[in-house]
């Protein structure tokens, strides 16, 4: 085999140089720095497993290195063991990259991009998720970076999209062109996007926060119950407010989002949230993930003492411009049709009139419809995503959105086009009438790739596929809702359903047998209103016909327009339980084995694979990662000094002590600024003043070095043998701020954070 | 060459089934026994995914470490595709080399698996580059790459072959390599 005779020239990095945003670039920078220093052993596991979780760099099934076969787990072997990416995750194995995609818009050339970087990188494949997200599986980590330069190119990022911070921001796909939203959220969703993304005040969290919005109070689109914080829009007197809820969630122990402001002008939404932030990350758990959700603090607290911090919290925030500015224009992200409207055309197929009446949605604006697209367990394929980013183009614009039903709306359908475009759809697979409907199951990844899966969310519902469609023929049945977890985290969003499952595990004469919990009377309707609850297990071969028992017995007994969760609410537990009886109850391994395996595995069931749950987050405090940022620039700086380059090399350095400055100081629950002028006086009035900095020797002599730095301007210099002095400086400094972060613990008393605005500069 | 090409990393090569299609049901557990009886001596086979529901899509992937197996149904013609996706030492001449001795040793076991009734010609062959940054779908980079195709696929295959530009403008470059016509 021979070695190529040079190396590349060419890099991603070198080939979107500009045309990535500068700060996204950046920061894709550093995470390829840590990435390379994790590999040399200078950070640490859990350290990094946050930094790729807060990139959306996500475990998988078996990247413990252990694989059960069926027998028992058995070892799989990588070239870079035993290096490790996070505790028990090895390096080499293959992970899941979450790419958020705000609100669910996408555009063709998005779309085009992730279908690229899917064939290239994963398995060509595009998974919808329920929080509007793309997900790609089976990534190597270090294909990452420029994975993540491709996306910045085209406006995506991965940053945040796991991890304890503010997770994909979702909202209604029919916002903007819906018949009775009170007005159009996407700018709004938008503006929180951009507003908290990277934020301080969002990082501290002990767990993840998801954020929702919803046009209207009454339909299901948003889900905003079930959130950390959720706004609803409504107009009064021809002002527009939002209906603020938070401390939603569903996991194991759903709980419905309490009222934090009934009336919350829209100026106020961003800065609310902002308290909202952190009140959540002074207050929230940090040490047990479990309760770490903010839901649990709303109910620690009480909803009333929640709101008094949070209007606390936000009579001390320091202004901010980005509050309002965006309000000046919000018709900018408004749509705009590429084609005249129309009625929709007459055809003799059956098909299509089905599609029409479960799949296109009248748009507000006359001729025009949204058409749903249902992607069978939410998988598009790349060359699916190709042309579907083709018709975008042809018929309707940039007007994408991925649903929570993990479906694809394309929007500014014209109705004179919905005869040609479904015939398109059709051919590419995707023709499938009933959306959202009874035929259109979701499911969360389950077994397939989760670490944290029992039973296999995704062969049950791909089972269902085949009988559902059947069931959904009859007028009763089809607007049901049917969404299946892997487990009790509720990742389909099963509560919500009018029949839910979640993968559990029995023992059967001694062997483990795959279950579901059978989850029934949830509302999806009124943004979620109401959530099902667990009326017992039934064996997971056992699960479609319980489903088919259900639903044919509910349309039998159904009193006029009574619906399932009324139904369910009528006839009782102990009935639905006799109901489900018959199919309770697993057979033995000898009568029929099939049993024993779980749907679309042909290994004996076992719960071995069962890893431990990235989800969570590792509890990493944020001045952790300031402090690793702030060495990698010393490097930097190091590296360009030697370089020739001495003034840049001298902006680096100062530049890395503001980094492990503003990190001390934000630790402490200051609010500061990026900017170095802020830094510098906050960090004088809480650490220098204080003397918190100061060590028993040398006192704060290394404090000097970065106060002098700012007084002389240090950093404007080229002068090499001032540089070199810098950066023994910075090296100093930076060794002086991980004692002091030593000294004053991961969860220090926090200095007066709700001292008002005009008290200090820094504050 | 003008281009980077010998760079591209991750190159795929496909043989069309012949007959019926394969049997999901069948072929799956095939693939779990693979991975239990590491039949892959120089790699780690890691996982099978079912992508049976997607039409015209990656069918059914047993995920390795260095390459993936697919029974793909792209372009709606079901085939076996090894997916060399790992960087190894040697060049894009190396890579296919490899690839196309992957594929044609799954062909054989396949072929081997007692009920899966699997049959792959080897008539017609179809190469991808997934690698954009090196390997661009443009003409330029075809010209580069043909000459390449043709030399590893004649030595893989032991006949005469003919390379012509395969897949749609926006997919990735890809080279269609069929059996010369005799004399």
């Amino acid at each position: 085999m021979s070695a190529p005779k040079t190396l590349p020239t060419k890099t991603w990095k070198s080939e979107l140089e500009g045309r990535m945003p500068e700060a996204m670039a950046r920061e894709i920078d550093v995470f390829e720095g840590q990435i390379a220093l994790r590999k040399q052993g200078k950070i640490d596991e859990r350290l990094f497993a946050e930094t790729r979780l807060r990139r959306g760099v996500y475990g998988q099934r078996y990247d413990n290195g252990l694989r059960d076969d069926g027998t028992g787990p058995k070892p799989l072997t990588f070239p870079s063991d035993p290096l490790t990416k996070g505790p028990d995750t090895v390096w080499d194995a293959p992970g899941m990259q979450r790419i958020k995609v705000p609100y669910g818009k996408l555009s063709s050339e998005q779309l085009e991009i992730l279908a690229e970087l899917a064939e290239e990188l994963s398995d060509a494949i595009l998974h919808i998720t329920t929080r509007q997200d793309i997900q790609l599986h089976f990534i190597h980590i270090e294909d990452a970076p420029d994975m993540h330069r491709r996306l910045a190119a085209v406006g995506l990022t991965t940053r945040e999209a796991c991890g304890n911070s503010v997770r994909n921001i979702t909202a209604c796909q029919f916002a903007g062109v819906c018949n009775d939203e009170s007005f159009d959220v996407t700018p709004y969703a938008e503006a929180m996007t951009r507003f908290l993304l990277g934020h301080p005040d969002v990082q501290e969290f002990g767990r993840k926060f998801k954020i929702a919005f919803s046009g209207c109070d009454d339909h299901p689109c948003g889900l905003v119950t079930f959130h950390d914080l959720g706004a609803v829009a409504f107009v009064e007197d021809g002002k527009r407010y939002f209906k603020v809820v938070v401390g939603g969630g569903l996991g194991a122990v759903p709980v419905t989002a309490k009222v934090l402001a009934e009336k919350c002008p829209e100026e106020e939404l961003l800065p609310l949230t902002q308290a909202v932030s952190r009140v959540f990350a002074r207050l929230g758990e940090k040490q047990s993930r479990a309760r770490a959700r903010v839901k649990f603090l709303v109910q620690k607290l009480g909803i009333d003492e929640f709101k008094r911090l949070v209007a606390e919290e936000r009579e001390a925030l320091r202004d901010d411009p980005r509050w309002t500015e965006y309000l000046g224009n919000l018709a900018i992200l408004d749509e705009k049709p590429i084609r005249p409207g129309g009625a929709i055309p007459q055809s003799p197929s059956p098909r299509f009139r089905a599609w029409v009446e479960t799949n296109l949605r009248p748009q507000a604006q006359p001729g025009y419809y949204v058409a749903t697209l249902t992607t069978p367990l939410g998988d598009l394929s790349s060359d699916q995503a190709r042309s579907l980013a083709d018709l975008a183009r042809r018929y309707t614009g940039d007007a994408m959105r991925l649903t929570v039903e993990q479906n694809l709306c394309f929007r500014w359908l014209s109705g004179t086009d919905a005869l040609a475009f479904w015939e398109e759809v059709e051919a590419l697979g995707l023709g499938d009438p009933g959306a959202s409907t009874l035929a259109d199951p979701t499911s969360c990844p389950g077994t397939d790739t989760c670490k944290l899966g029992i039973s296999s969310s995704r062969g049950l519902t791909a089972q269902l596929r085949k009988s559902l469609p059947v069931l959904a023929e009859d007028p009763a049945l089809r607007g049901l809702r049917v969404k299946t977890s892997g487990c009790f985290n509720s990742c389909s969003q099963h509560h919500a359903a009018d029949i839910g499952f979640l993968g559990v595990s029995r023992n059967v004469g001694g062997r483990k047998v795959p279950h579901f919990n059978v989850v029934l009377g949830g509302q999806w309707s009124q943004n979620a209103k109401s959530y099902g609850l667990v009326v017992g297990a039934v064996p997971s071969k056992n699960a479609p016909k319980a489903v088919e028992l259900l639903t044919r017995t509910y349309a039998a007994e159904r009193q006029g327009e009574e619906a399932f969760h009324e139904w369910i609410s009528r006839i009782g537990k102990a009935r639905i339980r006799a109901l489900l009886e018959s199919v309770s109850k697993a057979p033995s391994y000898e009568e029929d084995p099939s049993f024993y395996r779980d749907w679309g595995n042909p290994r004996e069931y076992s719960t071995g694979d069962l890893g431990i749950g990235e989800c969570a987050g590792e509890i990493v405090p944020w001045v952790e990662f300031g402090l690793t940022t702030a060495e990698q620039e010393t490097y930097e700086a190091q590296d360009l000094h030697d370089a020739g380059e001495h003034a840049a090399a001298a902006a680096k350095a100062f530049a890395s002590m503001v980094t492990a400055a503003k990190s001390l100081v934000r630790h402490l629950g200051g609010q500061v600024r990026d900017d170095a002028e802020d830094v510098v006086a906050a960090f004088d009035k809480h650490f220098v003043k204080t003397e918190l900095f100061f060590d028993p020797f040398v006192k704060g002599k290394f404090a000097e070095f970065f106060l002098r730095a700012w007084a002389r301007r240090s950093f404007e210099t080229d002068d090499p043998e001032r540089v070199h002095a810098l950066l023994d400086e910075a090296r100093l400094f930076l060794e002086a701020c991980h004692a002091c972060y030593q000294r004053v613990g991961a969860t220090p008393t926090p200095i007066t954070t709700l001292a008002p605005h005009a008290a200090s500069p820094a504050e | 060459m003008s281009t980077t090409i010998e760079h591209a990393e991750r190159v795929q090569v496909k043989l069309y089934g012949e007959g019926a299609k394969l049997s999901e049901e069948a072929l799956v557990p095939v693939w779990h026994r693979w991975i239990s009886e590491r039949r892959v001596e120089d790699d780690t086979l890691i996982d099978v995914a079912d992508y049976g529901h997607v039409k015209d899509g990656p069918g059914i992937a047993l995920i390795g470490h260095g390459a993936d197996f697919f029974y793909d149904e792209g372009e709606g013609r079901p085939g076996l595709l090894i997916f060399r996706k790992r960087a190894f030492e040697g060049d894009l001449r190396a890579r296919l080399e490899d690839a196309f001795a992957r594929v044609l040793r799954a062909k054989s076991w396949l072929e081997a698996e007692p009920g899966l009734g699997a049959r792959f010609g080897s008539d017609e062959v179809l190469v991808r580059i997934l690698d954009r940054l090196h390997a661009p779908n443009d003409d330029a980079t075809f010209e580069a790459l043909a000459p390449i195709v043709r030399e590893v696929a004649e030595k893989a295959l032991g006949h005469a072959v003919e390379v012509s530009r395969a897949g749609t403008p926006k997919g990735p470059l890809s080279a269609r390599v069929r059996r010369a016509a005799e004399a």
